[in-house]
């Protein structure tokens, strides 16, 4: 079969596909906000319910008339928790879409690695991210964190674990950002002396970690710590398991989801994990709760879609109360709608844009937390739980309020 | 809209100088190279290194991405000499992952899975930033003609020819007088120092470098790239580096005008049109859209 195009319809070929393009664009009255999860790849786990979050938000804020009069545009794309690809899928974002915002990257190298685009576009960014390196980049002010930094998590486990009387530790982290920073708050707590090993680092996807835990439980400690996701520390439990270790397993609940529970089933009993939870009698979690059709329980559920809420309620609110979608002017009213004394305390967007329509001063509560920044755009710090595998189910044993 | 296309040809860009190096390496020498991913990783963060840490210009950094790359191609292929076709394949995947898991464990010198981030770009003070996008696509454009050219200059020379013999029968080659494994050698370096280059561009583009972005897939794009575009034919690959970003990319919008493409949906589809395409041209077009042109013996005009 032979190929042919003549300039006719080689001229007609490049006209439309030149044109397509204007077709997606948002029309020129919507409000165009990216959404930028990982739905695939390491943050798979996490992503679908950052993804599902944020419609919500905004299904529910177009049926109520939308914001500044205008609707509310949502534009997904799957980050792959690659760079390289969430990369691409942000300059679509940025110069085709025209958001003025990128929510719910998850991966610090995924955050990190479209700044310098959402910089140069002046875009807001909002993020579940780890890496210390976040504030230092955003040279602008245009980057909000939703989740505390992790040697926070490693520091308030390593508190928790602490007061239960657990004198030796072996450690082990997955190698990346947010389990490394996470080992050093541990350690500062604990102390070096009570390590019985060397930590070290070990890499995801392995077909198995025989050699890393030989490692980590050949002084037989009282316990080991592993921050890890989940699809690692399935792998890295199990031959915990199959080689026999009695001591206790500490991790983060973000290891011990439902997936690693109907993966190890009963072998899972007394695993220890600990993770920054919403205030416990938080109305926005509530909501949250059932929103999401899920019902109370001791577990943490969806701790990043929690954020994804918080992420776009936030944002929304700091449009309308900036009445502009310039990322320097929204930037400076995400301060405003979330942190400060005084102000008339909201637990969603719908009762949040009343209350700004009524001339009220406003500070945002959400379902993953108070929703405080510092000046750096980092959120402050979270409520910490303490949780234990009894049963198959999550027990709670101790909580850390700030 | 141009802004994005701006973007995504310059993506073109490194995708092309890849598709290039590995149509020396493979489509006209036949050795296989799947760790292309690493020897692109290896230019970037020489590059990015060398000025990020040690405030090298980029003058400087850029060629010594460019041996780098060289040198590495260069002693893969003196290692793995009496290997061929699979076995070959295999030892270049593992050094692409050797490269990748030392650029994420050797965090003291390249971050690790932090990231390495770049401030430094070539002639940035001398660009407006509203123009420096269109100014790098051209940087980059620039690069592909030379690597273009030089591509076509081997291809044409008598050394192309040999080449293509080694590729079809090197015992042959041999026999005939050639210095087949001289050639491997060179074909294998000077490949490997375009995938540098590449990877260095891609350094100074993106500012932002991390071992997440050297996965295998990478490799797996420019062979598509090889295999859709013609092996063997430099021409073809411009077409079919071209197509496969435009279908990567343009996949993208699927998810805009049918919102009921759910994010990890479109993601899957994106993956499964790029796989259509593989099929579909291997089906209707085996030896690629632009095949090698075959060689046809034409009586010599003044012997006549």
């Amino acid at each position: 079969m032979s190929f042919h195009m003549n300039r006719r319809s080689f001229l007609a070929a490049s006209t439309a596909a030149l044109l397509v393009p204007t077709i997606l664009r948002a029309q020129e009255s919507d409000i165009a906000i990216g959404s930028l999860t990982p739905n695939t790849g390491g943050g798979a786990p996490f992503g679908p319910n950052i993804t599902a979050a944020h419609k919500r938000v905004v299904d529910a804020v177009n049926a109520a008339g939308g914001i500044l009069g205008r609707q509310v545009r949502l534009f997904q794309e799957n980050s792959e928790t690659n760079p390289e690809t969430a990369v691409r899928a942000a300059d679509k974002l940025i110069n085709v879409n025209g958001v003025c915002a990128i929510v719910g990257t998850f991966s610090s190298s995924v955050t990190l690695g479209i700044m310098p685009k959402c910089q140069a576009a002046n875009v807001v960014q909002m993020c579940t991210s780890s890496s210390s390196d976040i504030p230092v980049a955003d040279e602008k002010g245009l980057v909000f964190n939703f989740q505390p930094l992790s040697p926070i998590w490693g520091r308030a486990i390593g508190e928790l674990v602490k007061s239960r009387g657990i004198e030796t530790f072996g450690l082990m982290a997955l190698n990346n950002d947010f389990t490394r920073s996470m080992m050093d708050g541990f350690i500062e707590i604990v102390g070096q002396d009570a390590l019985l090993n060397e930590p070290f680092y070990y890499n995801a996807q392995q077909s198995s970690y025989r050699s890393e835990v030989t490692q980590l439980i050949e002084k037989n400690p009282q316990a080991v710590f592993v921050p890890s996701y989940v699809t690692d520390f399935t792998a890295v439990y199990k031959e915990l398991y199959r080689q026999g270790y009695e001591g206790t397993v500490i991790t983060t609940s973000l290891s011990t989801g439902p997936q690693f529970k109907e993966a190890i089933g009963g072998a899972a009993e007394g695993i220890v994990h600990g993770f920054p939870v919403p205030a416990i009698n938080s109305p926005a979690y509530k909501e949250y709760l059932v929103e999401a059709g899920l019902e109370a329980s001791d577990s943490v559920q969806h701790p990043f879609g929690t954020a994804g809420r918080d992420q776009l309620t936030t944002l929304l609110l700091a449009i309308e109360k900036a009445g502009s979608t310039a990322g320097p002017d929204i930037a400076k009213a995400v301060w405003e709608v979330t942190t400060g004394e005084g102000k008339t305390t909201v637990y969603n967007l719908a009762d949040g844009l009343a209350a700004l329509r009524a001339g009220k001063e406003i500070n945002y509560s959400g379902a993953s937390g108070s929703i405080e920044f510092d000046e750096e755009g980092m959120v402050l710090g979270r409520d910490f739980q303490l949780s234990e595998i009894r049963d198959g189910e999550d027990v709670v044993i101790e909580r850390l309020e700030y | 809209m141009s802004a994005y296309l701006v973007s995504m040809a310059t993506y073109a860009g490194f995708f092309i100088i890849l598709a290039l190096a590995l149509n020396l390496q493979w489509g006209l020498t036949g050795m296989v190279n799947f760790g292309i991913a690493g020897f692109y990783a290896l230019g970037a963060y020489t590059s990015g290194l060398l000025s990020a840490k040690a405030g090298w210009p980029l003058g400087m950094s850029i060629p010594m991405a460019i041996a780098a790359g060289f040198a590495a191609g260069g002693l893969v292929a003196l290692l793995s000499m009496r290997l061929r076709e699979d076995f070959l394949a295999i030892v270049t995947l593992g050094v692409g992952e050797v490269i990748r898991l030392v650029v994420l464990n050797e965090d003291q010198i390249t971050e690790g899975p932090r990231g390495l981030r770049i401030e430094a770009q070539p002639f940035q003070s001398l660009i407006a930033p509203e123009n420096y996008p269109v100014f790098y696509l051209g940087f980059v454009a620039f690069f592909v003609a030379i690597t273009y050219w030089i591509c076509e200059r081997i291809r044409k020379a008598p050394m192309g020819r040999t080449l293509r013999a080694i590729r079809e029968d090197d015992v042959v080659a041999g026999v005939l007088g050639k210095n087949v494994f001289r050639h491997r050698i060179q074909i294998f370096a000077i490949g490997g120092g375009f995938m540098g280059l590449a990877g260095a561009l891609y350094a100074h583009y993106s500012q932002n470098i991390s071992p997440e972005v050297f996965m295998p897939t990478v490799a797996m794009f420019i062979w598509m790239s090889v295999i859709v575009g013609g092996a063997g034919n430099n021409r073809g690959l411009l077409i079919g580096a071209g197509t496969v970003i435009m279908f990567l990319e343009g996949t993208r919008f699927f998810g805009d005008v049918l919102p009921w493409l759910d994010a990890e949906t479109m993601s899957s589809v994106r993956i499964i049109t790029i796989g259509l395409l593989l099929i579909v041209t291997l089906r209707l077009r085996p030896r690629g859209l632009l095949p090698e042109p075959k060689f046809t013996y034409t009586k010599d005009k003044i012997a006549g």
